[in-house]
């Protein structure tokens, strides 16, 4: 077992304004990533604001003081980075992998929309990204057939008011209501050094990081109170099983089964992603050998599990099957419901155990293989957990957990009176 | 508050290395590798002469299956028994097809890949292929495939493909097949494809610490047991775009979105024009500040994204623009988007356009090519078409080096404004009178 998922350096320091910044040099490939996370997501936003950190992930790429409309896009393009930006219900992130001789524009960037972004934002600016946002809604969740379900299984696992009950893509109705000076307030209450880890791995060395950490973000001034988000960590279940069924344009009969586990971070979690990888990852997982091979009433393409990684709240379990031709819902659902309660009640195998673990290794040491994989997982760590060092904790962790904690984690947390089932039916079954 | 206000110059320009490349017959079969040093997982990849061009007319998909079948038994041990050994070490096996080639591969930990390699070859060479087996499978491909096809795009896809290069060639039907065309292989077919293709050695890719590998092993147990040459791969089909534009409505009841896919035959990948097609490709639409990213998504607000590039294999290429707009605005889109393509056939790109083109594609050679599957992909480039091993340095130095000029000269060459063909998956009910109506061609509804 290694001693360490993180064999490579890392160095911190945090300015006066607050912004914390982490470095980790590996001059391997000629190449940086930086990254900075906020601490802003879905969670923070008030009831009628659903879908606010989003859209405002959108206009940081629309140009501050220094920066005109399009050009942080074509800068970082034109020195031959990669950049992008994602929000979840945790947080909001934006990275660029460029050159390496090309650190120091992209810091310059970076500080400018985080210091600067509210004098540049206009009207127009706010109205084009918010169609932008709407077809990228059309496109990802209402096109789509099954595209809505994270939206539906968010509402039924945690109730109106968490932090969680709603999706990060928001609604059509909130976006639509949105003006610019609540977007420059959101922007002022959120976007500031102290609510921000920036994170710099590959070419470089954390002095001359540092260096350039203060000379570009060191005049932006903290503020002294960021809104917290709703607290989350308790969900009381209902100790009732809640189903949602949905009769629309699918394909196939689909069920889903979703539980509240652990947050990230916690033991419990561990013992969650080594489970979510035994029940529900590759051709050697439970569900593939029950349902996919063995009964043969689910789809091998479409069979699986997975935890989702949220830090804030019991993060969900998710498992998912799709039926072959012929096969009723309620039988797909009723063996996807046995397999998960089994978990409990048949000992998950050293053979079992060993191939979670051999495929959660392999799957850290892909994230670990590029600048930018590393450059992430320190924002989150240290964004999360106060310190990036405690990346190299989460290998470790994996490949500690036993198959009695499985048993003990499914029987706490997997309880089919704590289960949301969500299933989709094609319309001309019905 | 002070924000510095200049913009910082470039500091100094790291040289551009890509991993040193060794090549060497082993064992009947070729070896290609790249060292990572330190890097922690390694790939191997078996690149096989089996792309969907060598499918037999009418038996589309038969490599998808066979891709699938591979890892439902082998000689020496039962489907469940083979993905508990695989997953053990670390890997799923990973295979797949492209016009080209057929590819199989597995990453793991740099220790595990030879008992990887060993699995790969049992899978690849002796795979039970028993007729039940292949029959399930290709029931199963042919759902996954009905699935797949109930969503947005792989129907307005294969229409822009027949109209492209014909129905009745297989380049011009999809590459992996389609519902109809999968569920009508025969387990025959599988099993001839397999003995026809599968048992010559072929290439084996690794990338990895080759310091931690024996090479001539690996290569050893990848092409044991294989026989045969060498097969002609057949030389570029010739294909000229259509005359007149038109219009393909696919129709798609109850959509928000309307699916574009606009396109027109282009050069194979061994064009001498390559670099400077695939720079105007960049200016027009392959990056985010592109002309038509800008005009359709930033401008105008019609869509999540639109993009534009030329795609070209061994024998045949393509130049297609796709994207998802809303009903409403899905004409004024269609019009913009073919203005763009014409403007850039008409008066080619401007210098900083280009400047943002060429080193953005220059620059990605750095960033992109990390990882030992990356480095994969592009030693696997080097094989299929028959480039020296400093490619990837000379591609930088000729995208650099490109001028104004011979892009442009390349846009009005290889760009065909009046022979695109456009295919539009939406709400034909609430579509068509808009598109007729647009005058860019004349509206055919397509029968998919």
């Amino acid at each position: 077992m290694p001693d360490s998922g993180f064999p490579w350096p890392i160095e911190t320091t945090r300015l006066d304004n607050g912004l914390r910044v982490v470095v980790s040099e590996d001059r391997t490939a000629p190449a940086v990533a930086v990254n900075l996370w906020y601490d802003i997501g879905s969670r923070h936003e008030p009831e009628g604001q659903t879908g606010f950190a989003h859209l405002f992930e959108h206009l940081m790429f629309e140009g501050s003081t220094n920066v005109a409309k399009t050009e942080h896009m074509k800068l970082v393009q034109g020195c031959g980075g990669s950049l992008n930006a994602t929000t979840n219900p945790d947080r909001t992130n934006y990275f660029e992998t460029v050159p390496a001789e090309h650190l120091e524009l992209t810091l310059w960037l970076e500080a400018d929309r985080m210091g600067g972004l509210v004098p540049a934002l206009t009207q127009e600016t706010l109205d084009n990204q918010r169609d932008v946002v709407k077809n990228e809604r059309r496109q990802r969740y209402e096109n789509v057939p099954y595209g809505d379900a994270w939206l539906r299984l968010l509402p039924l696992l945690y109730p109106p008011g968490h932090p969680y009950h709603h999706a990060t893509i928001g609604s059509m109705a909130d976006l639509n209501a949105a003006d610019l000076p609540t977007f420059q307030a959101f922007h002022t209450a959120y976007y500031a050094p102290n609510n921000a880890v920036l994170t710099v791995v590959g070419d470089t060395s954390a002095v001359e990081v540092f260096a350039l950490a203060e000379k570009y973000f060191g005049a932006i001034p903290s503020r002294p109170e960021i809104p917290a988000a709703p607290a989350g960590q308790h969900v009381s279940g209902t100790g009732v099983a809640t189903t949602e069924t949905v009769i629309t344009e699918v394909p196939a009969p689909r069920v889903y089964v979703a539980h509240r586990t652990h947050p990230f971070g916690t033991a419990g979690y561990d013992v969650t992603s080594v489970l979510a990888t035994v029940l529900g990852s590759g051709r050697g997982s439970r569900l593939y050998q029950r349902l996919a091979d063995g009964e043969r009433i689910a789809q091998p393409d479409l069979v699986g599990a997975y935890g989702v990684d949220l830090a804030y709240a019991p993060a969900p379990l998710i498992a998912t099957a799709t039926a072959r031709p012929g096969v009723p819902a309620e039988r797909l659902a009723a063996g996807l419901g046995e397999v998960v309660d089994e978990l409990a009640t048949v000992p998950v195998t050293a053979a079992e155990l060993d191939r979670a673990k051999a495929l959660l290794s392999t799957a850290w040491w892909r994230q670990m293989s590029t600048v930018e994989g590393r450059a992430d997982t320190l924002g989150r760590y240290a964004t999360q957990f106060g310190d990036p060092r405690r990346a190299a904790e989460r290998l470790p962790a994996w490949l500690a957990v036993t198959a009695e904690q499985i048993a003990a984690v499914a029987a706490e947390v997997l309880a089919p009176a704590d289960r949301v089932t969500l299933t989709y039916l094609p319309e001309e079954s019905s | 508050m002070t924000l510095i206000s200049t913009r910082p110059g470039p500091g100094a320009a790291r040289p551009y290395r890509f991993p040193k490349v060794l090549r060497r017959g082993v064992a009947g079969g070729q070896l290609i590798a790249a060292h990572l040093p330190g890097q922690s997982l390694a790939v191997a990849l078996l690149l096989l002469d089996a792309g969907a061009g060598r499918e037999p007319q009418g038996r589309e998909g038969l490599g998808a299956v066979l891709a699938k079948a591979l890892e439902e038994g082998t000689a020496q041990r039962d489907a469940t028994a083979y993905a508990l050994a695989i997953e053990a070490l670390g890997t799923e096996l990973v295979a797949g097809l492209d016009w080209d080639s057929f590819q199989v591969s597995v990453q793991v930990p740099v220790d595990r890949l030879p008992a990887a390699v060993e699995l790969l070859a049992e899978a690849v060479r002796t795979p039970r292929l028993e007729p039940d087996d292949v029959r399930r499978v290709r029931d199963d491909e042919a759902t996954a495939q009905r699935m797949d096809w109930a969503n947005p795009g792989p129907r307005a896809d294969a229409a822009l493909r027949a109209d492209l290069f014909g129905a009745e060639n297989r380049w011009g039907r999809p590459l992996y097949g389609d519902p109809e065309t999968v569920a009508a292989l025969e387990v025959e077919d599988v099993r001839i494809f397999h003995s026809e293709w599968f048992l010559r050695p072929g290439t084996l890719v690794v990338v990895g610490d080759l310091e931690r590998l024996d090479l001539d092993a690996l290569a050893a147990t990848a092409f044991a047991g294989t026989g045969g040459g060498a097969v002609d791969r057949g030389g570029p089909v010739e294909v000229t775009p259509r005359d007149g534009r038109t219009i393909i409505l696919v129709d798609r009841p109850g959509s928000v979105q309307s699916t574009l896919r606009l396109g027109h035959p282009s050069p194979h990948r061994a064009h001498p024009d390559h670099v400077p097609m695939r720079l105007a490709g960049t200016v027009l639409g392959g990056a985010f500040t592109s002309r038509l990213n800008h005009l359709i998504r930033e401008v105008r607000g019609y869509t999540y994204g639109i993009r534009g590039d030329f795609v070209s294999s061994r024998r045949f290429g393509r130049f297609a623009v796709s994207s998802g707009v809303q009903t409403a605005v899905t004409a004024p889109a269609l019009v913009e988007a073919v203005g763009e393509i014409t403007r850039t056939q008409q008066t080619g790109v401007t210098e900083p356009e280009l400047a943002v083109a060429r080193s953005w594609l220059a620059g990605q050679l750095s960033v992109e090519l990390q990882t030992p599957r990356a480095i994969a992909a592009a030693l696997t480039t080097l094989v299929v078409h028959d480039l020296p091993d400093d490619y990837h340095a000379r591609l930088r130095a000729a995208l650099l080096a490109a001028e104004v000029e011979e892009v442009s000269a390349a846009a009005a060459a290889h760009l065909h404004p009046e022979g695109l063909t456009l295919v539009v998956e939406g709400d034909a009910a609430l579509i068509r009178a808009e598109l007729a109506a647009t005058g860019l061609g004349e509206v055919v509804t397509s029968t998919r």
